[in-house]
């Protein structure tokens, strides 16, 4: 039963991964503009290099050949060149992974902390306070684009992964809040308030326990989010990541390297969620 | 809650009253350059000031307001049409015709929202009337925002067909578009009507993201998105604290959203 959802989550997560970097490709290849290159205004180019150039481009404008080509390299563990940085992809995923990997590890440590913090506060307490604070927080937080953030974190100074926590929190606060408020309206558990047990008694026996297969699916999600959020505050704080070298792929067309973002941050995304899915059922099982 | 609303829906208001005023608030307009008092500081003239090409920053305000809140909720009509039409034939139809439409689905919501619209947006032309670049902006925002409003379509849709009422309609002889007509729709009113609201939040920020990474709505057009880019300057040269009034606004606006949707929620 437990390899049967595995070997499900990662067929499913082949088959998206296989769809996605194939949609980008035929978008890129039919997007207006893509038989053209920059690289063929410069003036200090050769007729025989500016020929080169025409002739790869050619050779990429064929989707399901370049596509077939990319797959049989990518076994090899080659990831093809970047047309726009003149860099193999391979290596500029090396250099950039680890600054989007560390942000995004430090932001989703922020808003976890915080967003527990404020969800326990506010259904421990049950004070109007705590549940004003929490609603506040999360609504304007919610409320604010990245971008917007993001510049105003650049103006004060401030790490640009607390930004991103801040973005995310909203998400693991409002989650987290209903799910301990859920829990804190079960029968057994009123019925242990009313025996007398203790607060912390009934939040760790009966509360937690209950709501921790929620969460660790709200982990996986809360990693797809983190990475979304990463693009414009990457783009806009000047931050060497992946999102940042998006950005810029998207801007200049970049074919072989956006495919290969494209696949990367699919990756992470769905296999954040396929574990976490995966640790959800476990936990339910052993629950059982 | 109830005062937060009535504080919600007069912002809204308000805000739909001055965007739709704009000529008469700020009578220069949006592209009127005041060549006497570039990069002006707040005045009775320019209540918060111009630009580096002397425009008065409150019109583009208000213009920009004006695109953001007239186009996002056509997007979200659009995304919601959509939405309805895959999320109700898969959970209508079931078996294949709902698995392929949900991977699809799950193909969409698997890539990060962002990335995605970056992608598609950059792969448009870029250098385009401003009218066209508002206009694709929108589109693509519709065209690509419908699948987790389908998701939720798609399970009312399956809940829908296997109730009693239902099933009762089809022993009746209902089939086709006579029982999507009087019994699917009107019971799904409330799930799109929900989706609907939803969307315009998402949209406005989605747009002002992609405006702040100038993949949005292009000069000398403003919109909520284009405004951030060009404070974008401001980070790296001086702190003008009138500048950053479209932040303060595109954040209220979305949160007077955000506090009336929880009631349309609730209603759906």
């Amino acid at each position: 039963m437990k390899s049967r959802i595995i070997l499900a989550g990662i067929a499913r997560l082949l088959a998206l991964m296989l769809t996605a970097s194939l949609a980008g490709a035929l978008l890129l290849r039919y997007a207006p503009g893509f038989s053209s290159d920059e690289r063929e205004l410069n003036t200090g180019l050769s007729a025989g290099s500016i020929q080169a150039i025409r002739q790869e481009r050619l050779a990429q404008g064929n989707v399901p050949s370049f596509y077939l080509h990319y797959l049989a390299s990518l076994c090899r563990g080659d990831l093809g060149n970047s047309i726009s940085l003149n860099q193999p992809v391979r290596s500029l995923l090396h250099d950039r992974l680890p600054v989007t990997l560390q942000n995004l590890f430090l932001a989703l440590l922020l808003a976890w902390i915080v967003g527990l913090a404020l969800a326990f506060t506010s259904q421990l307490t049950r004070s109007r306070l705590a549940v004003a604070a929490g609603e506040g927080v999360s609504g304007v937080l919610i409320s604010t684009p990245a971008a917007a953030l993001a510049l105003l974190f650049v103006l004060f100074r401030f790490p640009l992964w607390t930004a991103a926590g801040l973005l995310i929190l909203p998400k693991i606060y409002r989650y987290s809040s209903n799910l301990l408020g859920e829990g804190y309206e079960k029968p057994h558990v009123l019925m242990a308030r009313a025996k007398g047990a203790g607060t912390w008694g009934i939040l760790f026996r009966h509360v937690v326990p209950a709501a921790l297969p929620q969460w660790v699916s709200l982990l996986g999600v809360s990693v797809s989010i983190a990475i979304g959020v990463m693009l414009p505050l990457e783009a806009i704080g000047d931050v060497p990541g992946i999102g940042q070298l998006a950005w810029q792929a998207a801007l200049s067309r970049d074919l072989p390297l956006l495919v290969n973002l494209t696949m990367a941050v699919t990756f992470l995304s769905v296999a954040a969620t396929t574990l976490s899915d995966s640790a959800k059922h476990s936990l339910l099982r052993n629950a059982a | 809650m109830k005062t937060l609303r009535i504080i919600a829906i007069v912002t809204l208001m308000a805000a739909a009253v001055a965007a739709l005023g704009a000529r008469y608030i700020a009578p220069g307009g949006y592209e009127h350059q005041f060549r006497e008092a570039t990069d002006a500081a707040p005045s009775a003239h320019h209540p918060l000031g111009t630009d580096e090409l002397g425009r008065d920053r409150l019109a583009r305000l208000l213009y920009g307001l004006r695109v953001s809140l007239g186009m996002a909720p056509l997007a979200a009509l659009l995304t919601t049409v959509l939405a309805g039409l895959l999320g109700g034939i898969a959970g209508c139809f079931g078996g294949w015709v709902e698995r392929s439409s949900m991977f699809l689905a799950d193909l969409f919501l698997s890539i990060p929202w962002l990335f995605l619209l970056i992608t598609v947006r950059a792969a448009l032309p870029l250098n385009i009337a401003p009218e066209s670049s508002a206009a694709i902006t929108f589109l693509l925002l519709g065209l690509l925002g419908w699948a987790a409003s389908a998701r939720v379509v798609c399970a009312g849709a399956k809940n829908l067909m296997s109730s009693d009422f239902v099933w009762n309609a089809r022993a009746a002889g209902f089939s086709g578009l006579k029982l999507v007509r009087l019994h699917l729709l009107p019971n799904l009113r409330g799930t799109l009507l929900a989706q609907f609201w939803i969307s315009i939040p998402v949209f406005i920020i989605a747009e002002a993201n992609l405006g702040a990474l100038g993949l949005g709505v292009t000069e000398p057009l403003p919109s909520l998105g284009s405004l951030l880019k060009e404070m974008q300057e401001m980070v790296t040269l001086r702190p003008e604290p009138w500048r950053v009034a479209p932040i303060f606004v595109l954040i209220i606006l979305v949160s007077s959203f955000q506090v009336l949707l929880n009631k349309q929620e609730v209603r759906a």
